[in-house]
């Protein structure tokens, strides 16, 4: 079976213009910020954020500079409760600033075995899915694939 | 002391006395070096003989796993990011602390020309634990953070160039010393040099990333990854190949041909912190506190011709970008902290030249003590005149 036949292909896009407070607002009934991602004016993937990513915005830089670079003393969690922020924030900061580029996706074609795979060694429970053009095509999730293989087995 | 508990103590020992030189801000780096200098030979001599012995050992790996990393900053991806302003800066002020430091050591000490080279290839380095480190705690932010953080995260790969064709200028101008055809035994045997190490990195590479489509886990990666970067290692000691350079090209192609080659780094980064601490305290222990009143002019030179080179590079640098004023005027000054890659570097020249080896590490040695304690204080006198400290204060 392939991602294209379990993925869903319903999925809420930002672009790189999109700014913080629309992207808090945009999922203000979820209890977890999903990973979001983030695509250009022909659908192209360009990155994604995820909360840890909205982290980001409390610090001076953005980590993804600094990833190559040995012998970092490892970044105590910024203490996001101590670190003021103005109302210009939501404004000024943008998708662009705080999304992840250098980002794992996964071909519509692949299967689903391998793409459960893939979770397991980049510990991720999720990825966005693109066709061979890089264009955006659907998500899928380390549920989609565990409740499918539930079906066959026959338990569902 | 066996060597076992040994190494239960110093990473005891490096994890508390960071903390406590974290308190008032210092970098881990500083405090894993101090405690090898008082657990060392020349001051307490605590240190197990074994794990003094194993000093080589440790430091090449532990360079080998570095220049892997740092490998990743050649993706195709990267360099059209970066902008021209980072490439022109740190390609320049590397080359410039390379050239002052070098022609100082001519001019100023007198040195043979091999010795001078292998000094200033070193100097090259800058260290970004420390000025992340202040970056941080001003919280600053503006054009010259960002071009500062992008000239940081990538001149050790600059450095590592540097370093990899000096050093094999040097040893061929060492070994050949009264042979004929001096110049051309030179070139040849530093492009040997090169191009093997491109070669076997490019393989290596190739190796693994075909073979990854067997791994099946977490645990498969990291053998597997840590299995290649030792193998890059100990081909490049065999065929006298540059370690650092191998490794560098090996993961350079590693990133660009593989489709998701970032795992392979992400998960050498969970064997990462205790090897560092124990190669920085083997560094200190290194040190020979008998030679340094004999380095006082050799020091002096280093430290002043290096900040001189780092500042009128980043200067030339920023002035072919057309970068702003305060970048061409302070970035140099917020480049003087020194660690862990001159260091390493420092330890490949003390292995390959016996008799000025010493004489080399013990320099970079206590002047990157004296560079952690002044190149704070620098960077954040450079942050402040170029206007990127913010107003508001992170503190509790």
């Amino acid at each position: 079976m392939q991602v294209k036949e379990l993925m869903s292909k319903n999925v809420i896009t930002v672009t790189r213009s999109t700014t913080l407070k629309a992207l808090l607002t945009m999922f203000i009934k979820f209890h977890i910020f999903p990973l979001v991602p983030v695509v250009d004016e022909q659908g192209h993937l360009a990155g994604i954020v995820s909360f840890q990513n909205l982290l980001n915005v409390f610090r001076p830089y953005n980590p993804e500079l600094l990833k190559a670079v040995p012998f970092l003393d490892e970044e105590g969690e910024d203490n996001i409760f101590h670190i003021d922020l103005t109302e210009e924030v939501g404004n000024l900061v943008l998708v662009e600033d705080i999304m992840e580029q250098k980002i794992v996706s996964l071909r519509e074609d692949m299967s689903i075995e391998e793409a459960f795979n893939l979770m397991k060694m980049h510990l991720k429970e999720e990825f966005p899915v693109v066709d061979k053009n890089n264009t955006l095509v659907g998500m899928i999730g380390v549920f989609d694939i565990i409740r499918e293989v539930f079906h066959q087995k026959g338990v569902i | 002391m066996n060597t076992v508990l040994g190494l239960g103590f110093i990473l005891l020992a490096g994890f508390f006395l960071a903390k406590l030189l974290g308190k008032i801000k210092f970098p881990s780096v500083t405090a894993y070096l101090l405690l090898g200098i008082l657990i060392g030979p020349s001051v307490g001599s605590f240190l197990p003989s074994d794990l003094l012995n194993a000093s080589a050992l440790i430091s090449n790996i532990v360079l080998g796993v570095i220049a892997f990393g740092i490998g990743q900053n050649f993706s195709l991806q990267n360099f059209s990011r970066i902008g021209k302003s980072v490439l022109w800066i740190s390609v320049l002020e590397a080359t410039g602390a390379w050239i002052f430091v070098t022609v100082a050591f001519l001019l100023i000490l007198h040195q043979p020309f091999y010795i001078a080279l292998v000094f200033g290839a070193i100097a090259s380095a800058t260290a970004p634990a420390a000025t992340v480190m202040v970056i941080r705690e001003f919280r600053s932010k503006g054009n010259f953070t960002d071009t500062l953080l992008g000239v940081v995260a990538i001149d050790d790969a600059w450095c590592l160039i540097i370093f990899a064709v000096s050093l094999a200028v040097a040893q061929a101008i060492y070994n050949h010393m009264l042979a004929g055809f001096f110049l051309f035994k030179v070139f040849s045997a530093s492009l040997l040099t090169i191009l093997g190490a491109f070669v076997l990195g490019a393989i290596v590479a190739a190796l693994l990333s075909s073979l990854s489509k067997f791994l099946r886990s977490q645990a498969e990666l990291l053998i597997l990854t840590i299995g290649f970067v030792f193998l890059t290692i100990g081909l490049a000691l065999r065929f006298h190949l540059s370690v650092l350079l191998s490794n560098m090209f090996f993961g350079a192609v590693l990133i660009n041909i593989d489709k998701t080659p970032l795992k392979f780094f992400e998960s050498l980064k969970t064997i990462d912190p205790p090897l560092f601490l124990l190669f920085f305290v083997l560094a200190g222990a290194n040190l020979e506190i008998s030679i340094l009143p004999k380095l006082g002019l050799i020091g002096i030179t280093y430290l002043i011709s290096r900040v001189l080179g780092k500042m009128c590079g980043a200067g030339v640098g920023a002035h072919f970008a057309r970068a702003q004023r305060n970048i061409k005027k302070y970035l140099g000054l917020a480049l003087i902290p020194q660690a862990g890659v001159a260091l390493g570097c420092a330890l490949i020249a003390k292995n390959d030249f016996p008799d000025v080896g010493n004489m080399i590490f013990t320099t970079i040695i206590a002047t990157t003590v004296i560079y952690e304690i002044i190149g704070p204080l620098c960077t954040k006198y450079a942050l402040h005149k170029a206007g990127d400290v913010a107003l508001q204060s992170s503190s509790p």
